[in-house]
């Protein structure tokens, strides 16, 4: 038998890993130890930062220093002290976080609502995209392609300057309609759109035709319940970008009561705070409900990261 | 009996026809895209075109017409762009050669069938669902020189404390460290996909052949990989020329201008001066820039067909 090292074993390129696991036992037992050892790095490298906020969220500064010296597992687990004071001050509970001006329960109820309304628009419009582009008939569709395929290749970040131009001229900004309005459609979400809707039968819209149904039956009876692992996927991908969106919302919206919660974490809650344990637990607030979408739906996660390069 | 005349049929306007009415409904499915497209991501560029030949701010409007001369100015009189350019070059040249050789190991080894290699996938992958802002800020603090964890971890195996963001020379590569961290997850789920899309008998006529592991991942994993990793290369290294939230959060394109990359450098002429005539300049000449960029490295990574 071909004799491969346990460094590719360990690597596993193609079915080598397993043949040689069982081909001897000290080999077993050596690549079984790499691939622990590989998997510990890679757990304390991904683990580590957001363990350390985790933990502490639920600590007071000086318990926080306290502990961080020498490291230990008592600088990640709060056993010593545990309170959800951080956590009630960052959402602004009580006179004192009042008064600080801390309102996270306000930026956190901005970034759903805006979010929601988001993949609401988008999934009705780029869905009419997307029917259009894979099912229905027009002269010179190649053009109205193109017209779509050009936005593409326009790096999002590198026009927020001109974005913020259009949208002032339009009297949307700092109002709540400049985080929603400029998103409700996007090229790279109807092409993944288009995608899905190509594995529905054509046979289908066509029983239907014969069924008497005009085209906006066969897009809601017919192709969008055919797709719904792909409205998922989508629909994920896109509460996602819009709930961690910084750079537009933070050019957009000056005014507090209008701020996304990733805005007025960078805004109100920075490093430079020496109560890291309120900075902690709004951290933990803002990304949460992502991460735990995340584990809960990870399968549509990868589709969505897999499909392309969406980010914007 | 009165002779009725059969009322010939008034010939039909072309959106009465049955085919172009059709045509037309299917057209208002996508017409709010369509608007959205023109409205949101055409006319910014073709206004900012515009503003871009102004002496231009939100609050003063168009004080000057001044042609091209903002154009003249950033490419021969502003050093802060010359130096933005290539801090930023600086950046993506560290940073991608980095990110596709780092996920191509841990790609190889997540994509393995043993048991916890989906919790190892969840795991790179958490950091890529995190939102960059907090991902900065909680490296701000691990980084921090008196106080962060990092710093904690040198000092209990016995190593100098050492200073990261608010070093000259550290701070760049600690930018290109927290951007790895953060988008590497990101490269290995896409080659993971790849990986498991190459069917496992070209490896085992491979070996037959008496191709060593080498031989096999250069001459099969490499090749059959090639559409996966030239869009790891291709996206990786036009986001990392729009870097701007670690730089923003944490160093503010300092210490001096050691990490002002040309995103952040815009965003400061635009909203920290108001100087848009000269932002909207800027905006022009970088997505020139990065049109050309990815341009010749779809090119380059097309060429030469394994």
């Amino acid at each position: 038998m071909e004799k491969t090292s346990n460094v590719t074993a360990g690597l596993g390129f193609g079915p080598h890993a397993r043949r040689d696991r069982a081909s001897s036992f000290v080999r077993r037992w050596g690549g079984n130890a790499l691939t622990v050892f590989l998997y510990a790095v890679i757990a304390f490298v991904f683990v580590t930062p957001m363990a350390w906020v985790f933990g502490n969220s639920f600590r007071s500064p000086a318990s926080i220093f306290a502990n961080l010296n020498p490291v230990s597992w008592k600088t990640f687990i709060p056993f010593d002290e545990f309170s959800l004071n951080n956590y009630l001050q960052a959402l602004g509970v009580g006179d004192v976080a009042r008064g600080l001006g801390f309102a996270l329960d306000r930026a956190l109820l901005i970034s759903l609502v805006s979010s929601v309304v988001v993949v609401g628009l988008s999934l009705v419009f780029n869905s009419g995209a997307a029917y259009f582009f894979g099912r229905l008939r027009f002269p010179r569709k190649n053009l109205v392609l193109m017209y779509v395929l050009v936005t593409m290749m326009i790096p999002q970040q590198v026009v927020i300057v001109p974005l913020f131009l259009v949208v002032n001229q339009l009297g949307m900004i700092n109002t709540f309609w400049a985080l929603v309005v400029p998103w409700y459609a996007s090229p790279f979400i109807t092409f993944a759109l288009a995608q899905f809707f190509a594995d529905v039968p054509p046979e289908l819209d066509e029983a239907a035709t014969m069924d008497g149904a005009n085209l906006f039956q066969i897009l809601t009876n017919v192709i969008i319940p055919n797709s719904l692992t792909g409205l998922l996927t989508i629909s994920l991908l896109e509460f996602q970008f819009i709930w961690n969106e910084f750079y537009w919302p933070l050019v957009a919206i000056s005014s507090k009561e209008l701020m996304p919660v990733q805005v007025a974490i960078a805004t109100q809650f920075t490093d430079r705070d020496p109560q890291w344990g309120r900075v902690f637990a709004a951290m933990v607030l803002a990304s949460l409900p992502v991460i735990i979408l995340f584990m809960v739906l990870q399968k549509y996660f990868y589709q969505s990261a897999a499909m392309s390069g969406i980010k914007g | 009996m009165a002779i009725t005349t059969v009322a010939r049929p008034k010939p039909l306007r072309w959106w009465q026809k049955h085919r172009n009415r059709v045509m037309l409904i299917g057209l208002l499915f996508v017409l709010p895209a369509l608007v959205n497209f023109m409205v949101f991501r055409y006319i910014p560029i073709i206004g900012s075109a515009w503003y871009s030949l102004w002496d231009y701010s939100l609050l003063g409007g168009f004080r000057e017409f001044v042609g091209i001369d903002n154009y003249v100015r950033a490419l021969t009189r502003d050093s802060s762009v010359l130096n933005g350019f290539l801090v930023t070059l600086s950046f993506v040249v560290l940073k991608v050669p980095l990110q596709v050789t780092l996920a191509l190991l841990l790609a190889a080894f997540a994509s393995q069938e043993r048991r916890g290699m989906g919790v190892i996938r969840a795991l790179i992958f958490i950091p890529v669902v995190t939102s960059f802002i907090v991902v900065a800020i909680v490296w701000g603090m691990l980084l921090n020189r008196d106080i962060g964890l990092a710093n904690s971890i040198l000092q209990t195996f016995g190593l100098p404390r050492q200073s990261f963001l608010t070093s000259q020379t550290n701070a760049l590569p600690s930018i290109v460290a927290i951007a790895l961290w953060k988008d590497v997850g990101y490269s290995v789920i896409i080659l993971v996909a790849g990986l498991k899309g190459i069917p496992v008998m070209f490896y085992e006529a491979a070996t037959i052949d008496g191709a060593n592991s080498w031989q096999r991942f250069t001459r099969i994993t490499i090749p059959l990989l090639r559409r996966a990793l030239t869009f790891v290369i291709v996206t990786t290294t036009l986001f990392s020329f729009q870097v701007f939230i670690p730089i923003y959060a944490l160093t503010s394109g300092g210490p001096g201008q050691a990490t002002n990359v040309i995103v952040h450098y815009v965003y400061q002429q635009a909203f920290v001066y108001s100087d848009m005539g000269y932002a909207s300049a800027l905006s022009i000449l970088l997505m020139a820039i990065l049109f050309v960029v990815s341009a010749v490295q779809l090119r380059l990574l097309r060429r030469g067909d394994w």
